[in-house]
Formats: structure tokens, sequence, C-alpha cells
């Protein structure tokens, strides 16, 4: 994985630099935060891929004589479907709502979100998939 | 990874919040406005900061706990050494709670006391904007505390997908936490 991790490094040595040219030309503050934050956005993806690969075994991509069918196996668990999804967006926008229109929405849409988000992360934890 | 460039983003999220402070900050004193217009606790502040600092530890702990495949305490509850993931993320969430408590009592006594409100100045809507953001954001950890610790009991088996659960939860509380240091040095130190 280090081309990838290099790749968002070389992101986080671009925008250093442009943020030290930019200070040096404008003294703004704002955009001088915002560029040494993106420093950080750019650092801290590349410093997880190159960690993460670093305790990963050589993955098929990484191999110049790698073939696809290596890459196959199990990857995880992803859901095949599921309606909480739709609840908890629906709750947010209500309870987002709530705010430009009345607190009672809000606090009617944070108990809907509270509910949908429980439903949503209790999916496979009940019923037929409890485990 | 999923969780690490949503993490990214968030750091640009918390970036605009900066850049309004450090705006209005620039803008007020050069009207020659006093800033901060509040006499901040340092104290109160600094005992939080210093409990949000701990909590990440003991969230890591929790976490190495979890790299040992080690969901429950193997000894008595008075015995850390011995404990398992759920009792480091009680912990990690108890210490969170005690940081969210602080803050709304800072808060308590910055409106009462000192009236500074979200509409009094420009320094209260930043102040209140930057860290009630970030106090939302560790309310948000602390949910994800609790909704992890549900999962472990819902379940009879500590698998796989819990321990990344657990894992990924853990980046996010180290996120907020750091980003804790960046406001804490900007707000309360610099000034």
């Amino acid at each position: 994985m280090k081309v990838e991790g290099w790749l968002f490094l070389g992101c986080a040595v671009f925008f250093g630099c442009a943020d030290i040219v930019y200070w040096y030309f404008s003294h703004d503050p704002t955009g001088t935060t915002a560029l040494a934050l993106a420093v950080g956005l750019a650092f801290l993806t590349g410093f997880y891929v190159l960690f993460t690969g670093r305790r990963l075994p050589q993955r098929p991509e990484d191999n110049r004589e790698g073939e696809i069918a290596e890459g196959t196996g199990e990857l995880g668990f992803f859901s095949p479907h599921s309606w909480w999804p739709l609840f908890v967006g629906l709750a947010a926008a209500f309870a987002a709502l709530g705010v430009a229109i009345g607190w009672w929405m809000f606090l009617i849409g944070v108990l809907a979100l509270l509910f949908s988000v429980i439903g949503f992360v209790f999916e496979y934890y009940r019923g037929h998939y409890a485990h | 990874m999923g969780t690490i460039v949503w993490l990214s983003s968030e750091l640009m999220f918390f970036a605009a919040l900066f850049a309004m402070y450090f705006t209005i900050r620039s803008v007020d004193k050069g009207e020659g406005r006093p800033w901060p217009m509040a006499h901040l606790d340092l104290a109160l502040a600094t005992t939080n900061t210093i409990v949000l600092l701990l909590s990440s530890v003991t969230c890591q702990l929790g976490v190495f706990a979890v790299e040992r495949g080690q969901v429950r305490r193997l000894g008595s509850i008075f015995n850390p050494a011995k404990w398992g993931l759920r009792e480091w993320y009680v912990l990690s969430f108890l210490m969170g709670l005690y940081f969210i408590c602080g803050q709304g009592y800072e808060y308590l006594d910055l409106i009462r006391n000192q009236h500074v409100t979200i509409h009094s100045s420009n320094y209260g809507s930043v102040f209140y904007l930057t860290t009630g953001f970030h106090g939302l954001h560790v309310t948000g950890g602390l949910i994800a505390f609790l909704f992890l610790l549900g999962r472990t009991f819902a379940a009879k088996k500590f698998t796989h997908e819990q321990q990344v659960s657990a894992i990924v939860v853990s980046y996010y509380w180290h996120f907020v936490d750091v980003v804790w240091i960046g406001l804490y040095t900007t707000i309360y130190l610099i000034h």
C-alpha cells in the first residue's frame, strides 16, 4: 500500500508548501488555517494507509505478478439490504428542519433519530440474526 | 479506512471553524475590541482537557484488549490489569461524560455570571460555535461508546465485526481529542 500512502503524503507536502507561500504573501489567517488543516487531511490518510500497510500482509495489488483471482475470499460483512438508513435520514432531516421551525419539532426529531439509529446499529444483532 | 477518510473530512469541518475563529479574531482585534470578551476559567478547562486526554489513553487500552480478543475482565473489577474492552470503554465513557458536564458547567457560568451568549458578541458566537460543535462531537462519541457496549452485550460471541467497530470508535475518539487540543490551545492559551 506504499503507492497510495505516498500519494497522500505528497499531497500533504504540497499543501504544506502552498501554506507557507500563502502566508508569506497574504498574511491571511483564514486561508492559512484552512491550508494547514488540509495538510492534516492528506497526512492523516497517508499515514494511516502506510501504517496499516505495514501491518497487513502484502496484497495482490502490491505484487507486480499479481492475478485478479488472488483477491478473492471473504472481504467483510456487508448488509444485503436495509430500511434503517432511510428512517435515520428522515429523522435527521426532521430534526434539522426542527432547528429552523421550532424546538418542539427538533426534540421529536432527536427522539426519532435515537430510535432509528438504535434500529440501524442493532439490525444484525437481534431476531433472526442474533448471535 | 472509510472511517479515516471520513475523519480527514471532519478535519476540514473543524478547519472551517478554526478559520472562522481566526478571521473574526483578527477583525475584532483590528477594530480595537477586547479579545477574549469573557473571563475564561482556565483551571476548569485545563482539568477538563486532562480528563479528555486521559480518556484517550483508557480508550487505547481498550483497543489493546480488543487486539487480545478480550471483551470482559478476567479478574476483579479493582484490578485494571485484567480489564477487558468493556471496562476500559465504560471508563472512557465516564471520562467523556465528565468532560461534557464540565463544559456545560462552564457554559452556565459564562451565560449566568458573565452574560456571554451566542448572540451577545462576536466572541460569544465563535466561542460557542467552536466549543459547541466539539462538544456535539464528544456527545456523538459517547453515544457511539454506548452502542458499541450494547453490541458486545447483545451478541454472545465477540466477532471480528465488533473488533473493527471498537477500533474505529477509538479512532474517532482520538480524533475528537486531538481537535480539542487544538481548540484548547487557540481559545484558552493563545487567545
